[in-house]
């Protein structure tokens, strides 16, 4: 990292009529393979070296980026950031909240590095995995699997005195397979991450699940009941619980939704000011809380200090079902007069940091999952999804299940093929009575921004139950 | 010869050097500029120069890939790249690259949308046309877009190519209430063609019209499709043809060559004309691009190829190939005999949708879905618009829409919109039969 570039760049900007500048530096390998049916597809490899600087200057703000490690380019991007602030012609202009500057460095710490697995081990595994599935006894025609490993080394300098370096490697897989049994087809996708080293592999225990998933979707063909549609308790297992939480708790949190930043792309929220839904209303029972929590070493979305140089810390979003804290960074702190809680993240330095999750879940209650579903006379254990969405105010959502039960008098029966749950936030959220105390994560990747950020997220939490629920 | 294309040429021959069997190199000197915009004002305007070569390089069937910027290290990135071939796998699909010397139609690029002079000139006439429709409470917010790209692509199997590919594009949604909303969009690959009033007017037309509405119901209707929605249906559709999708069972159309998919009154191509947002003039092999009817008048008629997959499917490569899959460019549907007005008077009760979002699939070989409508949904009942309504979805299959298709426009638009309408099309109004609706309960 040519860190004297970079404060190059930062004095040229400094000596503009500017209210603050920052340069973000990134230096990122990336690593991907691709199997498709076991035969690697391809292999890529590559280096991405560059740094952005993003001005506030007469209310506006300007960014540009750049790849090209010179001073001339340096000035070339500070002139065009500052020049494209300056066209915004805000008539309310655009602050950032006041925040003291912070030098440290920090990294994630890995027991295998992954800087020293050979390429050849690695595609070797992903081979192994897709041989213990194709050898599960189920008809797997289709399978595609994917590796991404990124070793990310960052840089970050402002006119407030903030000089923070980091280190994260991420490992993410993704799988997709397709089972066919009697001339029909069920398709699955499963994805890990984690940030760390190559010991990713020993908690991800990804053999088992992948051959969990084609077993249980052979069955759900072979052995899956339709449902009849009508009120009943929903068990939600963990993955579910996730995704919920993902969708109608992280997202509407997100400030700058709020605020309306995003509307014409990821949309608005169900929480405007003035509205119906603000800090401090009811959205969900007291046995609902929900927490975004960056702070968790390891997990796919960990970090440190985010990509404004804020420490980052652990959010209450939803509080005993009570919209208790937004998502911010810098600039939808400000205008909502409140502190950024470090949300902001980019994916790359040549993309503008914005409000994001980072780990989103439903915190642990005091049952077991067992004492969930004996209390159930009649409903459906939703244990994990296929087809999902959510409206863009993020009220309207819908999970499919993939791998679900009918439970009867406390006792899980038959497979039932693709129950819906189509219901709005607050239904969601009010009908919730029970939390267990097992809590699990599965890896995400969070879309949101023009031109998309996919961000590394985890979602999860325990199982939830829900009382009367329209399932179908 | 350009500078760039002898240091791109230089990339390929180093690489054979070193003992590849093949090899492709493109350098994209590209210039991106964006102004986002929201409650009508400016948020921020972005400027990103990105140099990047990319190169893919076989060995023995094993097919490896690398980015280099900026012309750096390019060396110690071949040498690294040649031995990762060494050790990664044979793919025995692998089919090589395409090869020939092939002659392009001349590529162009509109040198104003380089550094596009005064960007926010053209956010505001989008609005302004908007808060014509709106009234003064209109409240907007989108993006403006420009794409400015010099490409060179080497390959040693004889390929040689330059090409300019520029565009520019707008995307307004205009709010007249919290709940009634219309989302306009305007792409063109050249500044004199390109109206940004036009995408205003859509957006804010709609948003006056959709004021006041009520809680849709569930059931079975007939869907009146704006261009915007449809154009999200046929970007599903084209991925579809995808040979990699078909490979993958991530397609309805597998096992489907030359059968019925559709009614007659649909063809469908893939044609990245210079007119598109897309518009290219070969693909990632250096193969010359083309009109592709992949449905001619309802019959399923060709997957998108690359030169590998036209392989395994004994045929020609369509000109479709990215780095590692084909993929679908610009598609377009050919233009029906009905104008959108009398289109409309088909209808005795349907639904006029006008935009979608987060469409997802339960299993794609079956090609189950949903996708949720936004921005202006209508109750149509005798040809007009008698209520706005809220808070639907589509819950249906994507080969059961395509079959239903009733009514095709004369009128058609060139689209695109962030990640939903993707590739850019050339799109009518549509008019499908049977869609089935649902709603929160």
């Amino acid at each position: 990292m040519n860190e004297d570039l970079v404060g190059y760049a930062l004095e040229y900007a400094r000596s503009k009529n500017v209210d603050y500048a920052e340069i973000r530096a990134q230096n990122q390998q990336q690593d991907a393979l691709l199997l498709r049916n076991g035969i690697l597809e391809t292999y890529t490899s590559a280096v991405d070296r560059g740094f952005c600087v993003r001005v506030i200057a007469n209310g506006g703000i300007g960014f540009a980026s750049t790849n090209k490690w010179t001073k001339e380019e340096a000035k070339v991007i500070v002139d065009l950031a500052y020049k494209y602030a300056k066209v915004a012609k805000r008539k309310d202009k655009i602050n950032f909240t006041e925040e003291k500057g912070i030098k440290t460095m920090w990294k994630v710490d890995q027991k295998k590095k992954i800087e020293d697995i050979h390429p050849e081990t690695r595609i070797a595994k992903f081979i192994e995995i897709d041989k213990a599935i194709v050898s599960c006894g189920v008809n797997v025609p289709a399978r595609v699997g994917s590796c991404t490993i990124d070793l990310v080394e960052k840089y970050f300098v402002n006119t407030e005195g903030s000089q923070i370096s980091s280190f994260v490697p991420k490992i993410g897989a993704y799988f997709f397979i397709t089972v066919v049994e009697q001339g029909k087809t069920e398709q699955a996708y499963e994805q890990f991450g984690y940030s760390g080293g190559w010991e990713a592999f020993e908690n991800w225990k990804a053999t088992e699940k992948l051959r969990h998933n084609a077993e249980i979707l052979k069955e759900v063909i072979t052995k899956g009941r339709a449902i009849k549609p009508g009120k009943m308790d929903l068990i939600c297992g963990p993955e579910v619980t996730g995704i919920a939480a993902h969708e109608s708790c992280g997202h509407p949190m997100e400030a700058d939704r709020i605020l309306g930043r995003e509307m014409s792309q990821a949309g608005r929220s169900f929480i405007y000011d003035g509205g119906p839904f603000w800090i401090g209303t009811k959205i969900g029972s007291d046995a609902v809380t929900i927490v975004d929590d960056p702070t968790i070493e390891h997990s796919y979305g960990y970090y440190k200090y985010d990509d404004e140089g804020i420490k980052a810390r652990q959010r209450y979003l939803y509080k005993n079902g009570v919209i208790n804290e937004f998502l911010h960074n810098r600039e939808s702190a400000a205008k909502l007069g409140t502190r950024s809680n470090g949300a902001s993240r980019s994916v790359n330095y040549d993309r503008e940091a914005i409000v994001r999750m980072a780990n989103t879940f439903v915190l642990s209650g005091n049952m077991t999952e067992e004492e969930i579903i004996e209390d159930v006379k009649y409903g459906v254990f939703m244990k994990s999804f296929t087809e999902w969405n959510i409206d863009d105010k993020r009220f309207n959502q819908r999970y499919v299940g993939r791998e679900a039960y009918i439970v009867e008098q406390g006792e899980l029966k038959h497979l039932v093929a693709r129950p819906v749950i189509e219901t709005t936030t607050e239904k969601f959220w009010k009908a919730v009575d029970a939390v267990s105390k097992k809590a699990e994560f599965d890896a995400a990747t969070c879309g949101k921004g023009d031109p998309m950020q996919g961000i590394p997220v985890y979602t999860g939490g325990p199982c939830i139950r829900l009382r009367g629920v329209y399932v179908k | 010869m350009s500078e760039v294309l002898t240091k791109t040429q230089e990339i390929a021959k180093k690489a054979k050097s070193l003992g590849a069997e093949e090899v492709i190199a493109k350098t994209t000197f590209g210039k991106y500029r964006q102004t986002r915009f929201s409650k009508n004002q400016i948020d921020i305007t972005v400027a990103w120069n990105d140099y990047v070569t990319d190169v893919g390089l076989a060995w023995k069937k094993r097919l490896v890939a690398t980015q280099i910027r900026n012309f750096q290290n390019v060396d110690e990135r071949l040498k690294q790249l040649f031995e990762l071939a060494k050790v990664s796998k044979e793919n025995p699909m692998f089919g090589g690259f395409a090869k020939g010397k092939f002659k392009y139609a001349a590529g162009s690029t509109d040198k104003k949308l380089e550094d596009l002079e005064n960007p926010e000139e053209y956010v505001f006439e989008a609005i302004n046309a908007a808060e014509k429709e709106v009234g003064s409470q209109i409240d907007s917010g989108g993006v403006l877009f420009t794409k400015f790209e010099d490409v060179y692509l080497v390959s040693s199997e004889g390929p040689v190519g330059v090409d300019g590919r520029s565009s520019i594009e707008l995307s307004i949604r205009a709010f007249s209430e919290r709940e009634a909303s219309g989302h306009g969009v305007e792409c063109s690959s050249t500044l004199k063609d390109f109206k940004p009033s036009r995408a205003g007017i859509k957006a804010g037309k709609v948003a006056r019209l959709a004021k006041n509405p009520k809680m849709g119901e569930e059931g079975v209707y007939d869907v009146i499709f704006d261009p915007l929605i449809f154009g999200s249906m046929l970007a599903v559709w084209a991925s579809m043809v995808s040979a990699f999708s078909v490979m993958v069972q991530m397609s309805v159309f597998v096992n489907k060559l030359g059968q019925k998919v559709a009614p007659k009154i649909v063809t469908l191509k893939d044609n990245p004309a210079a007119y598109s947002l897309a518009g290219r003039v070969f693909d990632d092999e250096g193969v010359p691009t083309r009109e592709n009817v992949f449905i001619d008048h309802g019959v399923l008629k060709t997957y998108l190829h690359n030169t590998s997959t036209a392989k395994i499917f004994k045929t020609e490569t369509t000109g479709n190939a990215g780095l590692v899959f084909p993929g679908p460019w610009n598609v377009e549907m050919n233009p029906g005999d009905i104008g959108k007005d009398e289109l409309f008077k088909e209808v005795k009760r349907g639904l006029y949708l006008t935009n979608t979002w987060y469409t997802r699939f339960q299993n794609y070989a079956k090609g189950d879905f949903s996708t949720i409508p936004r921005d202006g949904i209508f109750l149509v009942e005798k040809g007009e618009i008698k209520q706005s309504l809220k808070d639907l979805r589509i819950s249906d299959n994507a080969s059961s829409l395509l079959n239903n298709i009733a009514m095709i426009s004369k009128e058609r638009q060139h689209v695109h919109w962030w990640g939903e309408v993707d590739p850019p099309s050339l799109s009518p109004y549509v008019l499908i039969k049977d869609v089935h609706i649902t709603r929160s309960k």
